[in-house]
């Protein structure tokens, strides 16, 4: 019983970690009405390179400010800014990993 | 040469940037890279790390701004906004020197294709302006012509009668009155003269011979004697005699000129020495005299320096070509106010001293 559960466990926190774009972030977009492609373009045009991206990202969603957003201020005259996540850093990493994977540029140009 | 094709370099930058925001926008319904057919460019990000690129040689130097490399040229452009993610951007031409060659030989052709329009324009401005002017002096010169032609048979008739009559036989009163018509009538001849040698017998052959010039001198004297007395001019002459070989008309219009100057410009009562010795001949009178300036210029034609006295500034210019023609060298002193005196010196070669 042990090793199955020690496997369910163990199956538990990967697929915590490996879906956890999906599982934190798309859900509460699609309700939001926020375009995670949009987010994404917007990023890439202030923070350029990868790593650059996901630290800047991270410690938006962490401390969200206006003057630190890639929305641009209009944006903000009929919306809210979002709330702070309190998503493990574990988790965090792994989703704005997959979230890279899934937009980015390189590699899909011809 | 690099800095040749920088300018162009930076235009391409700039299309592809543009081109770049446009993708930006609709990635990625639209994924295609934008290229051109003038140059190859990449894009990299901010980490160095290559996003796309179209370049034939991809050894890149983001810490410069242009720089050459196996056989192209790379242009470094530094985004303001990172499209797709793109800090730099890198422009690459071939570096051949077609194109370099190719717009120095345009911008030879321009200048030289302006070069003749504007040179031709300038031409067809200035005969344009100048026709006119030519056009009056041909009249005015024309009009000389004639005018000397049609004087000739009317200035001999006055002459030759004037000389008929002789004076004696006439009253007081129509003395003076013949006198001043013998002097008119000589003024006019001078003048006649003057104008025929300029329009008439410029190409007229010279005949040199040998002149007495004291003799000459005395004529001359006589001739413009009726002159001096209506002035009241005391004459005084020096005259060793002296030969010169030259066309003796010449001569006479020299010294017919030189005289009528002496007169012309002399005060009332005044003074009129000739001197003649071998080699130099002098005419001193007493009257206004010239400054510095005007003596530069009284050998030009056409001028007359003193307003209040007639002529047509003729003379002297008359006298600066029978100088120059026989190579004589001219001296005019002046003081103004006291007088001017004007000094011929003949080439030693033209004279000869008259054994007594
Ligand atoms: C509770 C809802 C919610 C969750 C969960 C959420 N977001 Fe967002 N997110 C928003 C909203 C609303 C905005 C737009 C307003 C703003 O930026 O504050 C936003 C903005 C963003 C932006 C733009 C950042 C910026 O600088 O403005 C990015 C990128 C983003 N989200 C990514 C993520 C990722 C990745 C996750 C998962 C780890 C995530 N979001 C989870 C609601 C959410």
């Amino acid at each position: 019983m042990k090793p199955l559960l020690l496997s369910l466990f163990c199956a538990g926190t990967l697929s915590a970690v490996a879906g956890s774009f999906d599982r934190h972030c798309v859900p509460c977009h699609r309700k939001e009405g926020v375009s995670l492609r949009q987010t994404f373009m917007n990023a890439l045009l202030i923070y350029s390179g990868e790593h650059n991206m996901k630290a800047g990202l991270k410690y938006f969603l962490y401390h969200p400010s206006i003057e630190t957003s890639v929305m641009g201020r209009t944006y903000f005259r009929n919306h809210r800014l979002k709330k702070p996540s309190s998503l493990p850093e574990k988790e965090m990493d792994a989703a704005l990993d997959e979230y890279w994977e899934r937009y980015k540029v390189i590699g899909h140009l011809k | 040469m690099l800095i040749a094709q920088k300018e162009r370099m930076i235009d391409y930058a700039a299309e592809q940037v543009r081109r770049l925001k446009r993708l930006h926008e609709a990635f990625p319904r639209r994924n295609r890279y934008p290229r051109d057919p003038r140059f190859r460019s990449a894009i990299y990000d901010l980490e160095y790390v290559q996003i796309f690129s179209t370049l034939r040689d991809n050894r890149v130097d983001f810490l410069r701004d242009i720089y050459r490399t196996g056989g192209y040229i790379h242009f470094v452009k530094l985004l303001d906004s990172y499209y797709l993610g793109a800090k730099y951007l890198f422009i690459e031409v071939p570096e051949n020197h077609e194109w370099w060659t190719r717009t120095l030989s345009r911008i030879l052709i321009a200048g030289l294709v302006s070069g003749v329009f504007l040179t031709l324009l300038g031409i067809y401005l200035a005969r344009l302006f100048v026709r006119p002017m030519r056009r009056s002096i041909e009249l005015l010169d024309d009009f000389i012509q004639d005018t000397t032609h049609e004087i000739n048979t009317p200035v001999h008739t006055i002459l030759g009668n004037v000389e008929m009559i002789d004076p004696r036989n006439l009253s007081d009163r129509d003395r003076r009155r013949f006198e001043r018509i013998a002097i008119a009538a000589r003024s006019i001849s001078t003048l006649y003269e003057d104008l025929k040698f300029l329009t008439l017998e410029q190409d007229r052959p010279l005949q040199e011979e040998r002149i007495d010039l004291a003799q000459l001198l005395e004529e001359r004297l006589e001739y413009f004697e009726i002159l001096f007395r209506t002035k009241a001019l005391r004459l005084h002459r020096d005259l060793v005699p002296t030969v010169l070989r030259a066309d003796r008309r010449l001569i006479a219009r020299l010294i017919d000129n030189l005289l009528s100057n002496a007169v012309k410009y002399n005060r009332r009562g005044g003074r009129i020495e000739v001197r003649l010795r071998p080699g130099v001949l002098e005419i001193v009178d007493t009257g206004v005299g010239m400054s510095p300036e005007e003596i530069e210029e009284i050998f030009e034609r056409y001028h007359r320096f003193n307003d209040t006295e007639g002529g047509f500034g003729l003379g002297l210019d008359i006298v600066r070509r029978i100088t120059e023609h026989y190579g004589m060298r001219i001296e005019v002193q002046s003081n103004k106010g006291e007088g001017t005196t004007m000094r011929v010196y003949f080439d030693a070669g033209e004279t000869e001293r008259r054994e007594k």
